[in-house]
């Protein structure tokens, strides 16, 4: 009990400093030549570029054109991940019949769903859509199954005895008892989106970050590929640690699970 | 008003197998039983004497292979607030606070009279010493706390029959006695019909009006013992202490034949 602050507040210098040693080498590399400049900017190069790309508008309508496509394909993945993984959960059948199904369907890489997307769908946002939802709804699917799955069956009998009418079941019983696990799905599945949103604008968009990474590319502008990367690192971190980080911290704190 | 010729709860040649495609085992036997209206029955048996199964069957959670389970001269078919269960574990729902879930029960039958809820909620919380907690969440409470809360719980939409499974094991000798303190008061203070589930014979003579004690697998009525004394009793009472051994007395025969001891769960 008295080691764990320690460590934490110790940490609190580690970190920055693994950051600082990691720019440092990075600085180094470049300095010494290791890689020729032109294909290995420096940090200073990067976030020069990247303050242009600001100043000149053109970073900016980029996240927003990449987390407005997340939002109506993310939200389409929810909802449907939801869903199916709440009939998984209260159907046996549905349940064995889907998992293979989406275990599957999780290995594929995110990737590997933009050229069926572009046939589907051709040069279009829809086809963006189409991957950001293929690559989100097995995780959220699994994790909200499993979590319906894992209700100890007490819950199920006291809320009968209770008098919890069927109906009202889902939304009393199932949905609340399974959330921990729902809002890890969640959590997953924004992740596998966002891998998804920004494979696909590679291939096919004209605005978002997956677009200035490729026009990065084609103008062989090292900086603006780094610079484009650490951006799209930096949204998904920010996402994941912070909004859902926070929604999964505060249930855990209210249900007193995950606490020693 | 209800008629006392009608007992609250009345069993009639209740039998439970359970059959499994190797064997089938019986539970219980033939069991047949009257409860009347405000009387605390306890059963008594070894592990696997099926009391557990038969709370379960009186709780509308499971059903007899044979036999008859009336609540009120009307047949039990399903679980309803009219018998509600304090269980081994408290099950309280971890995702409503503890008032939320006092109330809990309370939601469907009064679903237009959010203030009568809650401040029936309160009365229990109160009766159960947990007013303080009426906003803790359930992991914040400790074991004996959660089974008060439980208890709190399980009384809110004033049941019938209060069924109670074995819940007091898990709890150290202090806060047992003390919640053994707590249940006679809210028994004197309610006279609601409980049927309580117990092996342990000292807390059977400090609580029962009437304890019923079961032979092992299956499951049968093999005594009674009629507790005389008065409330609220103390477990450490030389006089519940030779009820106890009465209890034990008759219990003796059959702890001798107890081979495996797993109960139906």
């Amino acid at each position: 009990m008295k080691k764990a602050p320690a460590i934490t507040s110790r940490a609190r210098y580690y970190v920055p400093g693994f950051y600082l040693l990691l720019f440092t080498i990075w600085q180094l590399i470049f300095v010494f030549r290791i890689v020729p400049d032109y294909l290995f900017p420096s940090p200073v190069q990067v976030a020069r570029r990247l303050w242009e790309l600001a100043t000149d508008g053109y970073l900016w309508p980029g996240v927003k054109a990449t987390i407005a496509r997340m939002l109506v394909g993310y939200g389409i993945a929810l909802a449907i991940g939801i869903g199916v993984g709440l009939m998984m959960g209260v159907s046996v059948i549905a349940s064995k019949c889907m998992k293979s199904l989406f275990l599957g369907l999780q290995t594929l890489p995110t990737a590997a769903w933009v050229p069926i997307s572009l046939l589907l769908f051709g040069l279009s946002d829809h086809a963006i859509y189409f991957v950001i939802i293929m690559s989100a709804i097995p995780a959220v699917a699994i994790a909200t199954s499993d979590g319906i799955l894992q209700i100890p069956p007490i819950y199920w009998r006291a809320a009968r005895t209770m008098g919890t009418p069927t109906y009202a079941m889902p939304i009393r019983v199932v949905f609340p008892a399974a959330l921990p696990s729902i809002v890890t799905g969640v959590k997953l599945g924004w992740t596998f989106g966002w891998h998804g949103a920004v494979s696909a604008e590679l291939i096919k968009s004209s605005v978002g970050l997956g677009y200035l990474l490729y026009m990065g590319r084609e103008l062989n502008d090292a900086p603006q590929v780094v610079g484009i990367m650490l951006v799209t690192i930096a949204f998904g971190l920010v996402l994941d640690r912070f909004l859902f980080g926070l929604i999964e911290r505060h249930l855990r704190r209210k249900w007193g699970v995950g606490k020693d | 008003m209800e008629t006392p010729a009608i007992p609250t709860l009345t069993l009639e040649g209740v039998s439970k197998s359970f059959i499994s495609a190797k064997q089938t085992v019986e539970a219980v036997q033939d069991v047949s039983l009257e409860i009347a209206n405000g009387e605390f029955v306890v059963f008594v048996g070894p592990s696997g004497c099926g009391k557990s199964t038969l709370l379960n069957m009186i709780a509308g959670l499971d059903h007899p292979t044979a036999g008859k389970i009336l609540v009120e001269g009307r047949p039990v078919t399903r679980p309803s607030p009219d018998r509600l269960m304090m269980f081994q574990e408290h099950a309280l729902f971890p995702w409503l606070n503890v008032i939320q879930n006092v109330t809990y029960g309370l939601r469907w039958k009064y679903r237009f009279k959010p203030r009568f809820r809650k401040a029936r909620g309160k009365e229990l919380l109160n009766m159960v010493h947990l007013e303080e907690f009426e906003r803790a969440r359930v992991h914040e409470l400790s074991g004996g706390m959660k089974q008060r809360a439980a208890l709190a719980r399980a009384l809110a939409p004033d049941p019938k029959v209060l069924l109670i499974d074995e819940p007091f094991p898990a709890l150290d000798a202090i806060t047992r006695q003390k919640l053994y303190g707590d249940l006679q008061e809210i028994f004197t203070a309610t006279h609601k019909t409980i049927v309580s589930v117990t092996h342990d014979t000292r807390e059977a003579a400090c609580h029962g009006d009437r304890v019923i004690i079961f032979s092992a697998r299956p499951g049968r009525v093999k005594g009674e013992v009629q507790v005389n004394l008065p409330r609220p009793r103390d477990p450490n009472d030389p006089k519940v202490a030779e009820y106890a051994q009465q209890i034990m007395r008759e219990l003796e025969g059959e702890l001798s034949n107890e081979k495996s001891a797993s109960d139906y769960e």
